[in-house]
């Protein structure tokens, strides 16, 4: 049976926690291990390059492709940008790229384009190929995918703590708001549907100026996303999306100059690990390499 | 078992949740034309209808108890979108707890409290909740909500009630706009992590406040929630001492946690409270004194 927990446990198994210390999930960052066990840490890139808005407030779309070459190429292992891509996509595979099309932070178009250019680098016919959201259940090619490719911003939300590439899948289900319940804790089991289950080849999680903070659920202001010229990629949603997660949080800490939990807390990120067995949340269980710029990255 | 709440005599009157409901905004009375905007789209959702508009933000306000969303889109030639929200709650008291989710300064601008920035103005009035949005500021887009957030403010002709429990909360050293009003489980969790789970068995029946008081360095977290009756309001209690603080007694009401912070929990009649996060016995016991004093 699945352990309730309360900050009281948590501070009996992490008697070290500094008050106002690093949160996640409003919890200690040591105090994530909850029911899993011990085994081979999931690799996350992330990589940051100042110059990628240095031309105004649009992402140069040279670097974007650039930082996302060089993320696939740390993250696969391959020193050759081409055999990379090759070993994610394959020239049989018909691929849906799961974008996020939300009117107020949508993913950044360079980001679809990019992706696209890839797959289609790598050989795929472009009829084989969709970019979509809202529209995929009824999409040709992700009804008949044989990979995905899930790609969106990273972004503080409402009802789910977060949006980010878990729940990012919401829109294959018929019943999206089936996942509500209980601040969307059951959002890893989108992965069991048929449509999805086992197709996923890569999450990019962007954060080219991620939105850390909102004042109402339709809310995403400028005042309140920041620069970060990131992107997160990694084969393990839920390691992608905890990585994600501590620089949102961090940001917002740093921000308000105070403890600023988001509310409510990303409760799915941890259920997908300790409930849904996805992947790892867990820090200590994350290979998180870094690369480029590295000032205030909050992890 | 061993129940070691705090029981001392109930002084107060049930705070009312719902009022009868409201009747429909008269959201044709926008105007159709603004300046060189014009509406281009009509918004009206009732209930879970939401859920096709703002798919899972809809919660928050289903979790207030929401009636309904009415509203405009405005376009204009090369002007950037202005959008009116006007979200029904079932009462005033949910209304202004829709409110305290996004407010973190206190302003009156608008209605019975509000919140302008030069992309957003929200407020509540009455049983509603009201936003009014642009995607891009420019100087006709600034004034445009302005001019639709004072217009709406005086087409709602009464003001409503604040919930009754936020008298309770002692008033020394609470950060301005430093609490939040709700009766869902989920929003326990909106200042610090308390449990993964409805530790006190809030409802829609429980009127629940949490609050800051004392700088950042060294915050407390007074937890306040009135039951419908006091044997639910010993329930929960029971419950957050058991599962938070076993070691908690008559005798040692207050508990040292391993982060060196202070906890307790009691009742009073149908209330529950309790401080989280305390940074010393002596200030645990202050708060405690003034809440209970206030309850």
């Amino acid at each position: 049976m699945e352990k309730l927990i309360t900050r009281r446990d948590l501070l009996k198994k992490t008697a070290l926690m500094a008050v106002g210390g690093t949160l996640l999930l409003n919890r200690p960052v040591n105090a994530w291990a909850w029911g899993t066990e011990e085994g081979t840490k999931s690799k996350v890139v992330l990589i940051r390059n100042r110059q990628l808005f240095a031309g105004g407030n649009q992402p140069d779309s040279g670097i974007a492709g650039q930082m996302l070459d060089e993320a696939v190429r740390t993250l696969t292992g391959k020193s050759n940008t081409k055999e990379a891509w090759a070993s994610i996509v394959k020239p049989a595979d018909i691929v849906g790229i799961k974008t996020n099309v939300w009117d107020k932070f949508p993913t950044p178009i360079v980001m679809n384009d990019l992706l696209k250019e890839r797959v289609l680098q790598a050989g795929v016919n472009e009829t084989n190929v969709s970019v979509n959201d809202r529209g995929v259940k009824d999409d040709p090619i992700f009804k008949n995918a044989t990979a995905l490719i899930n790609v969106r911003p990273m972004r503080t939300h409402a009802w789910s703590g977060v949006g980010s590439c878990i729940k990012n899948y919401i829109m294959f289900s018929p019943q999206p708001s089936s996942y509500h319940d209980d601040s969307c804790a059951s959002l890893a089991a989108l992965y069991e549907l048929p449509i999805v289950k086992g197709k996923t080849r890569l999450h990019v999680l962007v954060l080219f100026n991620p939105l850390f903070h909102h004042r109402t659920p339709q809310d995403a202001s400028e005042e309140y996303m920041w620069k970060y010229s990131g992107l997160i990629v990694g084969f393990d949603p839920v390691a992608v999306d905890s990585v994600g997660l501590r620089i949102l949080q961090g940001k917002r800490n740093a921000f308000f100059q105070e403890d600023k939990p988001l509310n409510p807390p990303a409760k799915h990120i941890e259920l997908a690990d300790t409930r849904y067995h996805l992947g790892t949340a867990d820090p200590a269980k994350i290979e998180l390499v870094k690369l480029g710029w590295d000032e205030e990255s909050f992890v | 078992m061993r129940s070691v709440c705090l029981i001392i005599l109930w002084i107060m009157g049930n705070a009312s949740m719902f009022a009868s409901l409201p009747e429909q905004f008269p959201v044709d009375s926008l105007p159709e034309q603004l300046g060189l905007y014009r509406v281009t789209d009509k918004l009206n959702y009732t209930g879970k209808e939401l859920y096709d508009y703002i798919n899972g933000g809809a919660e928050l306000y289903l979790s207030y108890g929401l009636v309904s969303m009415t509203g405009c889109k405005y376009n204009g030639d090369d002007l950037p979108q202005v959008t009116v929200e006007i979200y029904e709650m079932t009462s005033a008291e949910n209304a202004f707890g829709v409110y305290t989710q996004g407010r973190d300064k206190e302003e009156y601008d608008y209605g019975q409290g509000s919140q302008s920035f030069p992309d957003f103005i929200f407020f509540w009035k009455d049983r509603y909740f009201v936003t009014v949005s642009t995607q891009e500021v420019i100087p006709e887009s600034e004034k445009a909500i302005q001019y639709m957030a004072g217009l709406i403010d005086k087409s709602i002709p009464k003001m409503g009630e604040k919930p009754a429990i936020i008298n309770d909360l002692p008033k020394e050293d609470l950060l301005p706009a430093g609490f939040l009003y709700f009766h869902h489980y989920i929003w326990l969790n909106a200042y610090l992590f308390i449990a993964d789970y409805n530790i006190i068995n809030i409802d829609e029946n429980c009127d629940a406040v949490l609050a800051k008081y004392g700088e950042a360095d060294a915050r407390s977290y007074l937890l306040l929630a009135a039951y419908s009756d006091e044997e639910k309001a010993l329930a929960a209690c029971k419950n957050l001492q058991e599962k938070y603080a076993p070691e908690l007694s008559v005798d040692s009401p207050f508990v040292e946690l391993e982060d060196k912070t202070w906890f307790t929990v009691w009742t009073r009649g149908n209330k529950l409270g309790a401080i989280f996060n305390a940074h010393s016995q002596e200030k645990t016991e202050k708060l405690f004194k003034s809440a209970i004093n206030k309850m």
